[in-house]
Parts: structure tokens; sequence; C-alpha cells
């Protein structure tokens, strides 16, 4: 059963595809494993429709149909590329969401807790990481730049705001300042930051695992 | 091409266009969906940032794709409009990407209104959808489409309508607190 979902504004973002990169593939995460948030967003993405529908026309090169009709003329549909299995860790259960990107390796940040950054190649300044945290083990007490999306992929943990579990989908902002503590299973997240994690070792930490 | 003239094709009708395209390669539709969406997608493009040039490259693009992407719309499970808009969308990203000179971003993380996944949201839902949205007032329903057309959401909006950020923010809000419940209200 899932209790924490992304809000309404972010799944129309998602649906609009205004929602920045990492965002946008922690909420695909979720919703591999959420039937209401599918709902919701097929709702939403209907709402590009409507709007499309209602947009005044504007005004076309006059060879805009010939040229699209000599461009079809050019085309042989090429077979769409196979969507190859993932080559993932077998022993960790991530989502399709992570399929094209690249993971870091593992890198030990404290005591039960580690962190693999996740490069998206089509963007790649976005901060977008793996975090493993060992059964009860806490996470250092953070705050964000900006707002961080955390899909629980394994496990459980507890903060301040509330329990995670297998499925939910937690959204922070600049205001919260909070310290994580997994749960007996331990914790496996996927998270995306908007303006990285206000800790001073971190930097360093996210060069490294660039390297 | 003129962009205006003709009436306005419903929904059922271009879900037809785009079948007739898909199992028979019929030029004849494609031209009635390109003059209905192209100059459409084209405002879209626009709004969401790109110079008339520009839009009218993705454009082309757009209905290209439109043309080999046919074979994957299935009526049952999304609205003719619903489906194109997801072309122009994941087109206009891509083309984003590609001036960073950036690989195209997976299918599998953008919103799809044709996946297996996605539930029905049939013509009737899409009616509805569109009485809700018109229940909204003058002030919602602009603030709704700047959100969903706009690249940078909500400073965009701020500029546009030289509005405080924060203003903004809470309008959108109440556009979405008023949009949930009607979409609540569409549940069976």
């Amino acid at each position: 059963m899932i209790h924490h979902h992304p809000s309404t504004e972010t799944l129309l973002a998602y649906a609009a595809g205004t929602l920045r990169a990492g965002h946008a593939l922690v909420v695909s995460a979720h919703l591999e494993d959420c039937a209401t948030c599918q709902q919701t967003t097929a709702r939403l993405a209907a709402l590009g429709g409507v709007l499309l529908d209602a947009l005044p026309p504007d005004n076309l090169p006059a060879d805009a149909f010939t040229r699209a009709l000599a461009a079809l003329e050019d085309i042989n549909v090429p077979a769409a590329p196979p969507r190859g299995p993932a080559r993932f860790p077998a022993h960790l259960p991530l989502p399709q969401a992570l399929y094209g990107t690249r993971l870091g390796r593992w890198l030990w940040v404290g005591r039960g807790v580690y962190y693999s950054r996740v490069h998206l190649p089509w963007a790649p300044k976005e901060h977008v990481m793996l975090i493993r945290v060992a059964a009860n083990h806490p996470v250092i007490a953070h705050s964000h730049g900006g707002r961080e999306f955390t899909q629980i992929l394994q496990g459980s943990y507890r903060d301040e705001t509330g329990s995670y579990q297998q499925g939910d989908m937690a959204e922070e902002n600049q205001e919260t300042r909070h310290q994580p503590r997994a749960g007996e299973q331990g914790c496996l997240c996927l998270a995306a930051l908007e303006d990285g994690v206000r800790l001073p070792w971190f930097k360093i930490l996210a060069k490294r695992s660039a390297a | 091409m003129s962009a205006a003239g003709g009436p306005v094709p419903d929904a059922a009708s271009l879900a037809a266009l785009i079948a007739r395209v898909a199992v028979m390669q019929d030029k004849q539709a494609y031209a009635a969906l390109f003059k209905y969406y192209a100059p459409r997608v084209k405002t879209y493009l626009r709004r969401g940032g790109l110079d008339s040039n520009a839009a009218d490259e993705v454009t082309q693009e757009v209905m290209l794709l439109l043309w080999r992407k046919t074979a994957s719309f299935d009526p049952a499970r999304a609205v003719a409009s619903t489906w194109v808009f997801a072309i122009a969308r994941n087109a206009r990203i891509d083309h984003v990407r590609r001036i960073h000179a950036l690989p195209p971003v997976p299918q599998s993380v953008m919103a799809s209104p044709c996946s297996a996944e996605a539930q029905m949201m049939n013509e009737e839902n899409v009616v509805r959808l569109r009485e809700a949205l018109a229940t909204l007032n003058f002030e919602q329903q602009q603030i709704m489409q700047m959100f969903f057309l706009a690249e940078t959401p909500h400073s965009a909006i701020a500029a546009a309508l030289n509005l405080p950020l924060g203003t903004v923010k809470s309008r959108i809000r109440l556009a979405m607190t008023r949009l949930r419940q009607l979409l609540r209200e569409d549940e069976p």
C-alpha cells in the first residue's frame, strides 16, 4: 500500500514535460508501481490535448506541407531501438526508469550509508543518486537547497515528517531539515536534488563519484 | 499553407484520420491531420520559447513523427490530441537537448498517453475534462495554460503576468485544488 505520492502539481508538470530531468526520473520510478498516480497522470496528460485543441493556429511557411510529404518518401521507418534489459546489479530492485542511465560506483559516506551517483546522459548536470542505508542506521541530518524527490525502492525509513515504505515517494523542499533513519530492513532510495544538499563534504563526494 | 479555414474536426474524426494513416498510409487523411495539427503545434512550440524558424523545423519533425507513429496510437487508450500533444512535448524537450548536444530523453521517463499502463482516458472523459476546465475562472484558466505550455513555468508566468512569484505559486495551487476536485468528480 502506497501512502506518499507526488503532489498533483508535480504530476501536472511531469505530464506537461516541464519537470526537470532528475525529478522526472524519480516520478517515472514512482509511476511504475503506483496505479493511482498512473491514472492521475493519464488525466493530466489529456489536459495537454485539450489545451492543444484550444490553441490559436499559427502561420506555417507556404511549402510546409509539400516538404513534409517529400520527407515521408524518404522515410524507411526504422524499427524502434530494442529496449533491452537494463544491465544493473541483479541483487538490487532497480526501476526501469533507470534504463539508459549510468550508475557510479558505490561510495561509503558514513556508518552504514552508501551513495552511488546516477548519471543521466541526456541531462548530465542533474543530481540524481541511489542511497543505501543499513538497517536502523541514521543518515546525517541535512537540509536542501531546493526540492528533493525520493522514491523508496526497498525497505523503509522514517524522519521528522513521517514514515516512508517501499513504493512511497517523498517530496521535500528547502524548508525541510531532516534526519532520516532506515527501518529494520534497511533502505534503498532513488533521489533527485535541485540545488544539492547543504552539507560541507557533499560536493567533494559528488566529484569523487563522478570520476 | 493557410492556418485558418474549415470546420474544426471532432476527436472521433481525428482518431479516424489517424487510423487511415496507420492502416493504409492515406495521404489525404494525413493532409487533414497536418492542416489541423501543424499550426497548433507551432503555436505550442512558440509559447514554449522557440523562435519562429525553430518552431517551423520542430513542427515538421512532429508531423513526420505523427506519420511514423500512427501504429502506436490506440484510440481505446488515448484521444487523438492527447497523443499528438505528447509527441510535440517530447519533440520540444529533445530539441532543447539537441541544442546542448545531448542525447534524447528515453521514452521510459516521459509521461505516455498510450502505454499499456495508462488508464483509459477515452473521449467521454476528455469531454468532461474540457467542461471542467471551462468552469475555472479566466485567471485560473490562463495560469493552467501557461503552466502547461511554458518552458520555465513559475518564473515565466510571473514575468508575463507581471506578478510576484509567490502570487503565481498560490494561484497555481488554487487552480490545482479546483482541478483536483473536478478530476475526482469525474470518477465513475
